[in-house]
C-alpha cells in the first residue's frame, strides 16, 4: 500500500502504523478480560445522574461481574454460542455489564434503543429472534406487546440506578416509582440483574473453566454484533459486525489518537451507547486505554450534564453536532469550560464549521471530526489531532481505503465530488438476512457509503452530502448541508434543515426549516443573508420557522420526516 | 406555642436545609455568580430592596402590635426559601437560577439581615437585638461550608443531603400543619385579621413586585417567573429560629405568629401563583426536544 493511491498516510503520526495487520485480541470477550488485568484496581465506569449521584465499577469488578453474567446466560438460560441478546438500557452500569457478558458468553450483541416504540421493537425482535433481553425497567412494560412476533424466553430486568450506593440507588428507586411514575409494574416472568449475576457467579464457582469453554467455540470473524441501522433510509436492517470486524475499529481510531494517556483518561459519555459510535470508541476503545468512562443515562436537558463537568476531569468527550451546538449555548458551560479537556470528537453527522469554531474558541481544544457507517464498525475517516481541517472528515483509519467513484464505479479526478466507497477490516460481513440488501452495499469487496465526498489532493475528505439528499435545482446540483451549513452562521439562527421540495419551474426548490435564537429573526433576513453568502439557485426559495426539527434518537436531524411532511401536503393539496 | 422540644427539632431542620443548600454549591457558583452580576443584582434588590419595604409598609399601617410588628419586618428581611427552588420547578422557571438566588441571598443576608433589619426597625421604633441576628446567620453558614465540603468529598453524600435538605422543607410544612395547628388552634381563632392580612399578602406582593421588576428589566419570562417565586417565598423556618434564638418568653412566641402563618399559608400562594405561570405561559415556551440529545 504505497503512497500515491492512499497519499493520507503522510499526516499520520510518526509512531502511527500505517497498516494493522490482525487484531491484538481473538474475540472482544480476550480483549476485555487481558485489559481488566491490566487496569484492574482503575475506576472503568461510572454512572453519573443528573444531581451527582454516582455508582462506579472497577476494571476488576466489571470483569468478574459480566464473566458471572456470562455463566448465567449459558448454564442458567441455556444460551449457545451464537444466540442473540437484546440489551435495551441507556447509558448506566448494567450495560457494560451485559454487553461484555454477552461476547465472553459467544453469544450475538443486539442494541435495542430503549425509546422505541413497542413496533418498532417488534420488528427487530422479529428479525433478530433474540433468546434473551437486558431490558430497563422504565421500558420493560412495553415488552408484552413487542414480543408478540417473537417472544423472548429470558427476560433481565435492570435500572438506571444498578450498582449504586444503597442510599442513592433507594433514592433514585423511590423518585422514578412515586415521583416520575416512570416504572410501571412488569408483568412478565423476569429475574433481576444483580440476582443473576449472583446466580452465575455461584454456577462460576463449580465450573471454573466455564469460560474457557464458550471461548473456545467462538471464531473472530464469528458475528459479534448485529448493530441495526437505516432507520434514516427506512428498512431497518441488523449489520453483522464481526469480533474482528470491531476489534479491528477500536484499535485503528485509538492507533490515530496518539493524545490518550493510558489509565489516565476521564471520558464523558453521553452518547448512548447502542449508538455504534459510542459503542465502538467511547465504550470499547476508551476502555482499550484504561480510562475512567462516565456514562450519562440521559443528557436531555444538556444542565444533565452540569454535574459531571462538576464533579470529574473530563479530558474528551465525544456527541454529534447538536450536543456540541447544544453545549455552546449553555451559560454554565460558557462560564466554565472543561479545564482539562483534550479535545473531542464529532461524528453520526455532518459537524456543521460555525460550530467547531465556537467549540474550539469556548474551550480552547479542537472538535474533531470523523465519518462512518453502522456498517463500517462504524469509524472510516478521522481528523487527526493539530491536523483537524473545518469541514473535514480527516483521513482514513490505518488499513482502510476510501476513494470516490462515479455512477459506473469508475474514479472520479482529484476534487471532484463522487460516492464514497470504502475497503478496510472494519467492514461488516453483511446485512442480517437480507442478502440483496447486502448485494447493493458491498460491491467486490468495498462498501457503498451513499455519500457523496471529494478528496482533496493531499487526501482529506470531505463530505458533500447523502447521495439521496441532493437537491436538483434547474440542472445544478445543491448539497443542503452547504446552505445549512451557511445558514447556521446566522447568529439568530439555533438549528437548520435543508430540502428539496418539488417546484413547477425548476423541478425541485431548496426549503429550509429554521429553528430561531433570535425571536425577532424574519424571512427576508435569512434570504437577504443566503443571498449575501450564495449562489442564486442555492438561496432558499421557501423558509419556514419550527419550534423544533425532528430528531433521530441520537440527535441527528431527519431530513426524511420533513420531506414526508412537504409530500403529504403535495399530495393533500 | 413553639416549645423548647419544637425548638430543638426546629434548629436540627434548619441545620439539615442550610447543608443540603450547601451540599447543592461549588465554589465555581460563587465565580459564576460573580461572573454574570446582572441575575445576582435583581435577585439582591428584590430580596432585601423590596421584600424588607413591603414589610415596613404592612407594618406601619396594619393595626397590629409591636411583636406583630417585628415579626413582619424579620419575615420580610429573610433571604428566599428553599421551597422556591421546588416551585421554579414545577412553574417551569429557571431552576440553576433560583438556587443561585436562594443561596446568594442567604449569604449575602448575614450582612443585609441585620442593616434592613436595624434600619426599619429604627425608623418603627422598634428594638431588635442586632448582635443576635448577626451570631445567628454566621452560625447558619457553618452547615452550608460543611455541605460544600461534603459534596467536594462525596458526591454521593452531597447528593444525598441536598435531597434530604430540600425534602425537609416540605417536612417542615407537614409539621406545622400537623403538629402546631392542632395545638394552637385557640391561637389561631383568637389572632386579629390584620396579622392574617400581614402574613399573607407579605408573599403576594412578594410576587407581584419581583414579576413586575423582571418584566421591567425584560428578563426572560422563564427567569421573571423565577425571580417572582424566589422574591415572594421567604425562608420561613429560619425566621422562626433566629426569634427562637433572639427573642424570650412571651414576646418570642408573639413575634413568631407571623412566620408560621405566612409558612403556612406561601405554601397556598404560590401553588395558585404556580399553577398560573404553567397556564400563562407554557403557550410562549419553547418546547424540549424529543429524543436523548
Amino acid at each position: 500500500m504505497q503512497d500515491q493511491s492512499h497519499p493520507w498516510t503522510a499526516f499520520y503520526g510518526p509512531s502511527v502504523r500505517k497498516t494493522i495487520d490482525a487484531p491484538q485480541y481473538r474475540t472482544i470477550g480476550d480483549f476485555i478480560s487481558a485489559i481488566a488485568e491490566v487496569y484492574g484496581d482503575l475506576p472503568a465506569f461510572t454512572t453519573c445522574l443528573p444531581n451527582g449521584m454516582n455508582g462506579t465499577l472497577t476494571y476488576a469488578q466489571a470483569d468478574e461481574m459480566s464473566d458471572a453474567l456470562a455463566v448465567y446466560l449459558r448454564e442458567t438460560a441455556g444460551l449457545n454460542t451464537g444466540d442473540r441478546v437484546a440489551i435495551q438500557v441507556p447509558n448506566c452500569l448494567a450495560y457494560p455489564i451485559a454487553a461484555m457478558a454477552v461476547f465472553k458468553a459467544g453469544c450475538v450483541l443486539v442494541n435495542v434503543n430503549p425509546l422505541y416504540t413497542p413496533e418498532e421493537m417488534a420488528k427487530q425482535f422479529v428479525d433478530a429472534e433474540p433468546a434473551a433481553i437486558v431490558v430497563v425497567d422504565m421500558f420493560a412494560d412495553k415488552l408484552v406487546e413487542a414480543m408478540k412476533g417473537h417472544p423472548i424466553p429470558n427476560v433481565i430486568v435492570t435500572r438506571v440506578a444498578e450498582y449504586l450506593p444503597a442510599m442513592p440507588r433507594g433514592i433514585v428507586g423511590l423518585v422514578q416509582k412515586y415521583w416520575d411514575k416512570t416504572i410501571k409494574p412488569i408483568t412478565l416472568p423476569h429475574i433481576r440483574l444483580p440476582d443473576a449475576v449472583k446466580a452465575g457467579r455461584a454456577k462460576h464457582a463449580e465450573m471454573h473453566n466455564a469460560l474457557d469453554g464458550y471461548r473456545s467455540t467462538i471464531d473472530p470473524d464469528d458475528v459479534a454484533c448485529l448493530q441495526y441501522t437505516g432507520g434514516t433510509t427506512g428498512v431497518s436492517k441488523g449489520a453483522m459486525l464481526t469480533h474482528t470486524n470491531i476489534l479491528m475499529n477500536m484499535e485503528q481510531t485509538m492507533e490515530l489518537i496518539e493524545q490518550f494517556e493510558k489509565g489516565k483518561e476521564v471520558a464523558l459519555t453521553a452518547l448512548p451507547l447502542y449508538h455504534v459510535f459510542a459503542f465502538t470508541v467511547n465504550f470499547l476503545g476508551l476502555y482499550s486505554q484504561g480510562a475512567h468512562n462516565i456514562l450519562i443515562p440521559n443528557p436531555r436537558p444538556l444542565s444533565n450534564l452540569k454535574r459531571a463537568f462538576e464533579n470529574y476531569k473530563i479530558t474528551w468527550l465525544s456527541g454529534v453536532n447538536t450536543l456540541f451546538n447544544g453545549l455552546n449555548g449553555e451559560i454554565w458551560f460558557q462560564d466554565t469550560p472543561p479545564k482539562h479537556l483534550k479535545f473531542a470528537s464529532s461524528g453520526g453527522m455532518a459537524t456543521q464549521g460555525v460550530v467547531a469554531e465556537r467549540w474550539e474558541k469556548l474551550t480552547g481544544k479542537p472538535l474533531l471530526e470523523g465519518y462512518g457507517l453502522t456498517e463500517s464498525s462504524p469509524i472510516l475517516t478521522f481528523n487527526p489531532y493539530g491536523k483537524s481541517r473545518l469541514n473535514s472528515i480527516g483521513v482514513p483509519l490505518p488499513s482502510t481505503v476510501v476513494k470516490c467513484v462515479d455512477e459506473d464505479g469508475a474514479d472520479v479526478p482529484l476534487g471532484k465530488p463522487g460516492e464514497l466507497i470504502a475497503k478496510g477490516p472494519q467492514v461488516m460481513k453483511g446485512y442480517w438476512n437480507k442478502p440483496e440488501e447486502t448485494a447493493k452495499t458491498l460491491q467486490n469487496g468495498w462498501l457503498l457509503t451513499g455519500d457523496i465526498g471529494v478528496m482533496d489532493d493531499d487526501g482529506y475528505f470531505r463530505i458533500v452530502d447523502r447521495k439521496k439528499d441532493m437537491i436538483l435545482v434547474s440542472g445544478f446540483n445543491v448539497y443542503p448541508n452547504e446552505i445549512e451549513d451557511t445558514i447556521a452562521a446566522h447568529p439568530g439562527v439555533e438549528e437548520v434543515a435543508v430540502i428539496g421540495v418539488p417546484d413547477g419551474a425548476s423541478g425541485e426548490a431548496v426549503k429550509a426549516f429554521i429553528v430561531k435564537r433570535d425571536e425577532t429573526l424574519d424571512k427576508d433576513a435569512i434570504r437577504a443573508y443566503c443571498k449575501e453568502h450564495l449562489t442564486a439557485y442555492k438561496v432558499p426559495k421557501a423558509v419556514e420557522f419550527r419550534d423544533e426539527l425532528p430528531k433521530s434518537n441520537v440527535g441527528k436531524i431527519l431530513r426524511k420526516d420533513l420531506r414526508a411532511e412537504e409530500q403529504a401536503k403535495v399530495e393533500n393539496a | 406555642m413553639v416549645g423548647p422540644l419544637e425548638q430543638a427539632i426546629l434548629a436540627l431542620m434548619i441545620f439539615v436545609i442550610m447543608l443540603g443548600m450547601g451540599a447543592s454549591l461549588t465554589p465555581r457558583d460563587f465565580t459564576l455568580a460573580l461572573k454574570r452580576p446582572y441575575g445576582l443584582m435583581i435577585g439582591v434588590i428584590s430580596q432585601y430592596g423590596f421584600m424588607p419595604l413591603i414589610g415596613f409598609v404592612l407594618a406601619t399601617t396594619l393595626p397590629v402590635s409591636d411583636p406583630i410588628k417585628i415579626g413582619i419586618l424579620i419575615m420580610a428581611c429573610m433571604p428566599g426559601g428553599t421551597t422556591s427552588n421546588i416551585f421554579t420547578y414545577f412553574s417551569k422557571g429557571n431552576l440553576a437560577l433560583s438556587v443561585l438566588m436562594t443561596v446568594t441571598s442567604t449569604v449575602f443576608g448575614v450582612i443585609l439581615i441585620p442593616v434592613v433589619l436595624v434600619l426599619y426597625a429604627g425608623a418603627l421604633d422598634l428594638d431588635i437585638p442586632r448582635e443576635n441576628i448577626i451570631a445567628t446567620l454566621v452560625l447558619l453558614l457553618v452547615p452550608v461550608a460543611i455541605g460544600m465540603v461534603l459534596r467536594k468529598l462525596n458526591a454521593n453524600v452531597g447528593a444525598v443531603t441536598e435531597f434530604m435538605g430540600s425534602m425537609l422543607a416540605i417536612f417542615f410544612i407537614l409539621f406545622l400543619i400537623v403538629s402546631w395547628i392542632p395545638r394552637n388552634w385557640e391561637f389561631l381563632l383568637t389572632t386579629t385579621w390584620a396579622t392574617y392580612f400581614g402574613s399573607i399578602v407579605l408573599g403576594l406582593f412578594g410576587f407581584a413586585l419581583g414579576y413586575g421588576f423582571s418584566i421591567l428589566l425584560r428578563l426572560h419570562p422563564r427567569n421573571a417567573r423565577t425571580v417572582a417565586l424566589e422574591t415572594g417565598i421567604q425562608n420561613g423556618p429560619l425566621a422562626i429560629a433566629i426569634i427562637a434564638f433572639t427573642f424570650a418568653g412571651t414576646e418570642a412566641q408573639a413575634i413568631m405568629a407571623v412566620p408560621v402563618l405566612y409558612s403556612l399559608f406561601i405554601v397556598i400562594t404560590s401553588t395558585m401563583v404556580t399553577l398560573w405561570f404553567r397556564r400563562v405561559n407554557t403557550a410562549n415556551e419553547q418546547p424540549l426536544p424529543n429524543g436523548l440529545l
